[in-house]
């Protein structure tokens, strides 16, 4: 039985967007930067501090909660929430607020994250959390030298390899695609562009991990406004709809994924026919997808199993060219996390939005001016033309994810 | 209460409350791998979880196992980041296949575990001796007198399918 329902399509949308710089130097609070990437999103939907009454995060003890935040900016709340949660908390909790917007408890919410990760809570595991003690669930893994977010996965990675024939090359075709990407990218941490080779020689960390396989651990806060399409009427900026989402959905044995194979599926899985169900769509109607690189095998992880692919042939899919911008259908417009700033998935929904505004902020000589030429030579554009259907691919270990599907 | 153990810089701490896993370590300690066995359906889990994954009893039993298993998955680290690893590096992390209870309840299913891949001396396998397919068997490693952990070493015996491992 579909667990989908089509009666919230089109009737939500996100309105506003917005972050602080990427860096790996923030000096300052998670408060401080969420302040900031809220105030700019509220500022970009033409929205003040009256007309958000709701506001939601995600974090891991490692960030500042909404109450505190919304303070700062003046506003009074008839809803928050701030929940546990990394990866694939972002679709989740856009869904989250049409739903709370629907049952009348709020009308306007700013989805945030905030994060100083890497100067403070380093998200790759070193520091504070590898020294935290081991007990329960983690007892099943931590004392055998497995902790890190690559570590829990490249179990995963290899097994595809061994399964499918998945090369290192292949998927080093991803950070290849990424690096262009934010080459053409003002706000971007990594701007220089790495070929497949640079990667296949670049350190090993985790086998099958190379070191330009792991994105960039960095301090940044990230926010994106929903509220109803009624109301989005009256802001500044073109609505962009919410046909479907979907999360977080789990793999069955989420305790312990490895106990239920194939360990080369991921929760995309079960997420595809939630979200696409919803959105009336299919992966031959998304113009630009948005997917989690944590790593590169994730994105191609993510591709195949949302069906844009067949499963197994994600190494084909991702280097082929269909990736890159001028490719059909360009994946993590922005750079994504291993070239732009690890977000925990924000800016990916954030790079989406804007490419179906058709605002992205390039190197195109009148970009300002909202005119973008779609030349896709270095130094040059990363606005695709005529983005009318956006596809998010949320992850957080491989048997945790979320998907939001968006249209112009 | 006992005293937390400390293992390659890490506190690892199984109080008198830890109903999951306290007599795992302890069975462990008597050198039996045991896994939790369902009174109802017969289904034994890893890890030892309060309720069964498959029919949602309550009732369980401690079930020994052989120990002998398959190498399902492996990665190898490098860059380590827990402090006590670094001088292990490069480690194996294996994720094994026990022999019993293999493709039940469903093909995809079985009983698997996270070890290291070890020497008898308990230091790392060499990088080049790891690849899926190949034959393990648990080891313990002493850690207190309440607390051992289950390893892996490589077993002489035949693979089982097709040896695989990443290319140099």
């Amino acid at each position: 039985m579909p667990a989908h329902t089509r009666n919230l399509r089109d009737k939500y949308c996100v309105v506003g967007v917005g972050e602080t710089e990427y860096s790996r130097n923030s000096g300052r609070t998670t408060r401080a930067m969420a302040v900031e990437a809220i105030r700019k999103a509220m500022l970009d939907a033409g929205l003040r501090g009256r007309d958000v009454d709701g506001m939601m995060s995600y974090q891991n003890n490692d960030s500042t909660p909404a109450n505190w935040v919304a303070a700062d900016l003046g506003i009074r709340l008839n809803f928050y929430m701030d929940v546990l949660g990394g990866g694939s908390s972002t679709e989740a909790l856009i869904g989250l607020a049409m739903g709370a917007i629907e049952a009348g408890m709020c009308q306007t919410i700013a989805v945030f994250r905030s994060m100083n990760g890497y100067t403070e809570f380093r998200i790759g595991g070193t520091g504070v959390r590898a020294a935290s003690p081991v007990r329960g669930q983690d007892l099943a893994q931590r004392p055998f030298g497995m902790t890190s977010a690559g570590q829990n996965f490249a179990l995963t990675f290899m097994r595809h390899m061994y399964e499918y024939g998945t090369t290192s090359e292949q998927v080093a075709h991803v950070k290849a695609a990424h690096s262009k990407h934010a080459s053409q990218n003002p706000k971007a941490l990594l701007k220089d562009r790495v070929t497949v080779d640079d990667v296949l020689k670049s350190r090993w960390i985790v086998k099958p991990l190379h070191l330009l396989d792991c994105c960039v651990e960095t301090d940044n806060a990230t926010c994106v406004i929903v509220t109803s399409a009624e109301r989005a009427r009256d802001l500044r900026q073109r609505p962009i709809r919410v046909l479907g989402v979907a999360g977080r959905v789990n793999k069955p044995r989420t305790d312990f994924h490895w106990a239920h194979g194939p360990i080369t599926r991921v929760a995309g899985y079960y997420a595809k026919d939630i979200v696409f169900g919803q959105a009336g769509i299919s992966p031959e109607d998304v113009d630009v997808t948005g997917s989690y690189d944590a790593f590169t095998f994730t994105t191609m992880l993510q591709l195949e199993e949302y069906g844009f692919c067949k499963k197994g042939e994600g190494g084909h899919y991702v280097s082929s060219g269909i990736i890159e911008l001028g490719g059909k259908r360009p994946n993590n417009t922005s750079g994504g996390h291993l070239c732009e700033g690890y977000t925990h998935g924000m800016s990916m929904v954030i790079e989406n939005v804007r490419q179906l505004r058709g605002t992205v902020d390039d190197y195109c000589p009148r970009a300002a001016d909202g005119v973008h030429t779609y030349d896709y030579a270095p130094g040059r554009c990363r606005q695709i033309k005529d983005a009318e259907t956006s596809m998010n691919l949320g992850w957080a270990i491989p048997a945790t994810g979320s998907a939001l599907i968006m249209r112009r | 209460m006992p005293q937390p153990v400390q293992y390659r810089g890490m506190t690892l701490l199984v109080p008198d409350n830890d109903s999951e896993w306290k007599e795992y370590f302890a069975h462990a300690r008597q050198h039996r791998l045991v896994m939790r066995k369902c009174t109802a359906c017969g289904l034994m889990r890893y890890p030892p979880t309060h309720g069964c994954p498959w029919c949602m009893d309550l009732g369980w039993t401690w079930q020994e196992v052989s120990g002998r298993g398959t190498i399902y998955s492996y990665e190898t680290v490098v860059h380590a980041i827990q402090p006590g690893f670094k001088e292990l590096t490069p480690y194996a992390v294996v994720l094994v296949e026990l022999d019993e209870q293999r493709g039940q309840p469903t093909s995809d299913e079985a009983l698997r575990m996270v070890a290291n891949l070890v020497k008898p001396d308990g230091s790392p396998e060499a990088e080049s001796n790891v690849a899926i397919g190949k034959r393990v068997r648990v080891v313990f490693t002493d850690l207190a007198d309440h607390l051992s952990l289950p390893q892996f070493m490589l077993n002489d015996e035949p693979a089982t399918g097709r040896v695989w491992r990443l290319e140099d």
